[in-house]
């Protein structure tokens, strides 16, 4: 086990490093933070002082090593715009993105997984048929669309909800909607398909044949064995809890972090862009984690895997 | 157990929404929320650091300067927080000031404030204050101005002394060379009046420019970063009581969310209207558009340096094959204007009337490409995706007017400026605009093309008269003499050696409800003191 971990973090680590040179290279090489942030009319004076204040000045591969020098000291750096740490620009944006996050993910959950279940069930049948309908739609409509259009139905139509911002609990109502619609419908498909997988095996057919009752078939044979790829897909929405909101963030004017992101980038206020890159690395690798001890779990197979090939 | 009977449940209403009626009816002023798509680009309201079109929409109701600018009206100098100046001689002005100013904390403006506000907040106090280098970080850690704002303080009043208190009430602003130029410059929103005293008790630079602390109508109340903007009436304002009791300003990136949030009554009003959006906006009947062209002028450069365009006479081709016109009446349904030249009617007697755009003649495209040797070589135009307004469909019809002459333009998009204007092999055309801050072609032409100017040193365009033009028109206080200079200055760049070509005035577009009678002004600052605004239209 402690090799099984020592290994997965060692891989994280080296993801992590990849992630924050890749985002270095990208960003400084697509862009001079100091035109940006400064602006097309700031005078060239002005532009220079930026960048001899920050150390753009300075060669690349300086700046490169400076840079993660600091980050291995724990230093994420400071904000381009503002001067204030990248690290509480983000933790103050953190909140905002879980409040849509959180509940857009039990809606997907919440809905998807039983839909799914319910129609491999009903195969074929007019139920497993509109449930599907609604998955499809539900997944290639993009959020930016959908939302859009929930805005025009419920804020501008009929008034009932706002259309952006985040005064009040009202004001997530049509966000996490929107998050929400599209994981479900992903979660359902996937959940369906890995249910009609399972539900053609043998042993569901030799555990009916048994006299099982087929409630207790579903539940302890097939459910477990079908939950190992719904797994996969929950903990990548999981790891996307963070950064998993950009556009619908943009779209409903949601100060989270998938807005500060976005003006991050085009900003090229790389210390809080890398600090949002390394966030959503380290989620995502502690979500993949998570499954890889869940898969374990689900399967007693999977558990005693290693040790079978090792014998 | 207590027993709560009709008579104390009424009571206790009664007592419960008294106070809130009575606070009402204490201040029954309307308050407004606005869509913007940016509040401010640095996330501070200082004005050096807002050198834009965000900065300079909002740091009028904060922020004033001595001597204001009429924006609803015809962009002529006004007496701000000085009543009266006067010229004593080429290097200084004597200014009068107001006796009634109050800032935001309650206390009078004085003449120290006006020096300090020329001083130490533009180029800070401590021996590094040429380089600003002690606040490395933005200003977050002392209270000595970020680098970058003692730049901007330079380039705005290049030739300042210092500010002289002559006695209580009267200063002077004295400039170590002769120069014409020095009202006009007072007039731009770097040299906002602030207090010494409020800054004195702020706990840093960036602290400070997050909250600063003005004579406008209306006060800092909260600054959300990339949130929304929170301001109050100011209600001392020595220009009478602001008519509203709040603004808030809400960040929306989207275009479509400011509309929709127009439409739904969430916001009064939606800034940064694109103009293919004035016609879904005023379908509706309870709400309209308004806007006019601003001083500042959509042009598109030329580079010198590319082999094609090195040729005069290529570049003299493209300025004659455009049809301005055309383009403002299809893109912009007419609702803006073709200048005469970068340059605009505010600057007065420097406003040469007589001036024209090379004129839109295909024929002499096609004789001035011959001339030229031209045989369809290419020319990159780098291109941003609607960093201006309509940028890329502007592009589109330019390049095929240019087709139809046969010069061979080809779009290459780019994501930033940066990128844009990087020296590497291709550079050949590209938008830009200009922004005349005050009405002087220091203000407009000069501050983008001349020597140490953004065109010379991107190694875009530079020429020796130019250059040699220029500087003797900065230093000249001779009228009749800059007016000539300028005329060189403009046959030189725009017909000679073009260095660029003037599109048209960009236009600002603010759309609101139609109940509210309020005038856009002919720049980008937005207006809400005490004679624009009623409610009831």
């Amino acid at each position: 086990m402690l090799r099984f971990l020592a290994f997965r973090l060692a891989r994280a680590a080296l993801t992590i490093a990849m992630v924050v040179t890749f985002a270095f290279i990208v960003l400084r090489m697509s862009g001079d933070p100091a035109q940006i942030i400064m602006g097309a009319d700031a005078p060239p004076e002005a532009v220079d002082a930026f960048r001899t204040a920050w150390g753009l000045d300075r060669p690349l591969w300086e700046q490169y090593f400076h840079y993660f020098g600091a980050i291995l000291s724990g230093d994420l750096g400071r904000s381009m715009r503002d001067g204030r740490d990248a690290i509480v620009l983000v933790a103050e944006r953190i909140p905002a993105t879980l409040a849509l996050t959180i509940p857009a993910l039990l809606i997907k959950v919440g809905i998807g997984v039983p839909a799914g279940i319910y129609a491999a069930l009903h195969r074929n049948s007019l139920a497993d048929r509109i449930v599907m309908v609604i998955a499809v739609a539900g997944f290639t409509v993009p959020s930016f669309v959908l939302g859009l259009i929930l805005v025009l139905v419920f804020a501008v139509q009929l008034g009932w909800l706002p259309s952006g911002g985040q005064e009040s609990w009202r004001h997530a109502i049509l966000p996490i909607i929107t998050l929400g619609v599209g994981g479900a419908a992903v979660l359902a498909r996937f959940t369906r398909s890995a249910m009609l997988e399972v539900l053609g095996q043998p042993f569901i057919r030799t555990a009916s044949a048994k006299g099982v009752p087929w409630r207790m078939v579903v539940t302890n044979h097939a459910l477990p064995n079908a939950a190992i790829p719904t797994v996969t897909i929950i903990g990548f929405m999981v790891g996307s809890l963070i950064a998993g909101a950009v556009v619908v963030e943009s779209v409903f004017s949601w100060p989270g972090v998938g807005r500060l992101l976005v003006v991050a980038v085009s900003n090229r206020d790389l210390a809080v862009v890398q600090c949002i890159l390394l966030l959503v690395a380290c989620t995502m690798v502690v979500a993949n984690l998570v499954v890889d001890l869940l898969y374990g779990l689900l399967d007693p197979r999977l558990r005693s895997a290693p040790r079978q090939a090792t014998a | 157990m207590a027993r709560i009977t009709r008579r104390a449940a009424l009571g206790a209403t009664a007592a419960g929404t008294l106070p809130r009626f009575a606070i009402a009816q204490a201040d029954q002023r309307p308050s407004l929320t606005i869509a913007v798509q940016k509040v401010s680009n640095s996330n501070t309201l200082e004005t050096p650091r807002e050198q834009s079109n965000v900065g300079y929409r909002i740091s009028g109701l904060y922020a004033e300067p001595l001597i204001d600018t009429d924006w609803i009206g015809d962009l002529s100098a006004r007496p701000g927080l000085a009543t009266a100046w006067r010229r004593l001689d080429d290097r200084t002005v004597e200014f009068d000031l107001r006796s009634d100013v109050r800032f935001h904390d309650g206390s009078l403006m004085t003449a120290e404030d006006v020096a300090f506000s020329f001083g130490e907040r533009l180029f800070g106090t401590g021996p590094e204050r040429a380089a600003g280098r002690a606040s490395v970080l933005a200003g977050s850690v002392g209270k000595e101005p970020p680098a970058e704002v003692v730049a901007v303080a330079r380039r705005s009043f290049p030739g300042l002394q210092g500010i002289n208190i002559v006695r209580p009430g009267v200063v002077r602003y004295v400039s170590a060379t002769p120069d014409v130029t020095i009202e006009g410059r007072i007039q731009q929103n770097v040299g906002v009046v602030h207090s010494r005293a409020a800054f004195a008790a702020t706990e840093s630079w960036l602290a400070w420019a997050r909250k600063p602390v003005g004579t406008g109508p209306y006060r800092v109340a909260e600054l959300r970063p990339d949130v929304s903007l929170t301001l109050e009436s100011h209600d001392a304002y020595w220009g009478g009581r602001p008519p509203l009791r709040r603004i808030r300003f809400v960040e929306v990136p989207e275009v479509s969310g400011r509309v929709n949030g127009l439409f739904s009554g969430e916001f009064d009003f939606a800034c940064d209207i694109p103009p293919d959006q004035v016609a879904v906006v005023e379908r509706n009947a309870r709400f309209e558009v308004l806007g006019s062209p601003i001083n500042n002028i959509r042009i598109m450069g030329l580079d010198q340096t590319n082999p094609v365009l090195a040729n005069p006479l290529v570049r003299r081709a493209i300025t004659h094959a455009v049809d301005r016109q055309a383009i403002v009446d299809a893109l912009w349904s007419g609702r803006t204007a073709v200048p005469r030249g970068l340059q605009l009617e505010n600057y007065g007697a420097m406003y040469l009337r007589d001036w024209s755009n090379p004129r839109f003649d295909q024929g002499e495209a096609r004789r001035l490409l011959r001339a030229a040797n031209y045989r369809g070589e290419p020319i990159t135009y780098r291109l941003l995706n609607n960093y201006y307004t309509n940028q890329v469909s502007n592009a589109q019809i330019v390049v095929e007017m240019w087709r139809a002459v046969g010069l061979n333009v080809q779009i290459e998009m780019r994501e930033n400026f940066d990128q844009v204007t990087a020296r590497t092999p291709g550079r050949g055309i590209r938008d830009w605009s200009n922004t005349s801050l005050f009405g002087d072609p220091v203000a407009g032409l000069l501050r983008a093309f001349g020597a140490r100017t953004e065109a010379e040193r991107n190694g875009e365009w530079t020429n020796a008269e130019f250059n040699r033009v220029s500087e003797a028109l900065i230093s000249s206080v001779d009228m009749a003499q800059r007016g000539a200079m300028f005329r060189r200055l403009l046959e030189i760049v725009e017909r000679e050696d073009p260095g660029y070509l003037v599109l048209h005035q960009a236009a600002s577009f603010t759309a609101k409800r139609r109940d509210i009678a309020w005038r856009a002004a002919k720049g980008w600052p937005m207006d809400f003191g005490p004679n624009n605004f009623r409610l009831g239209a």
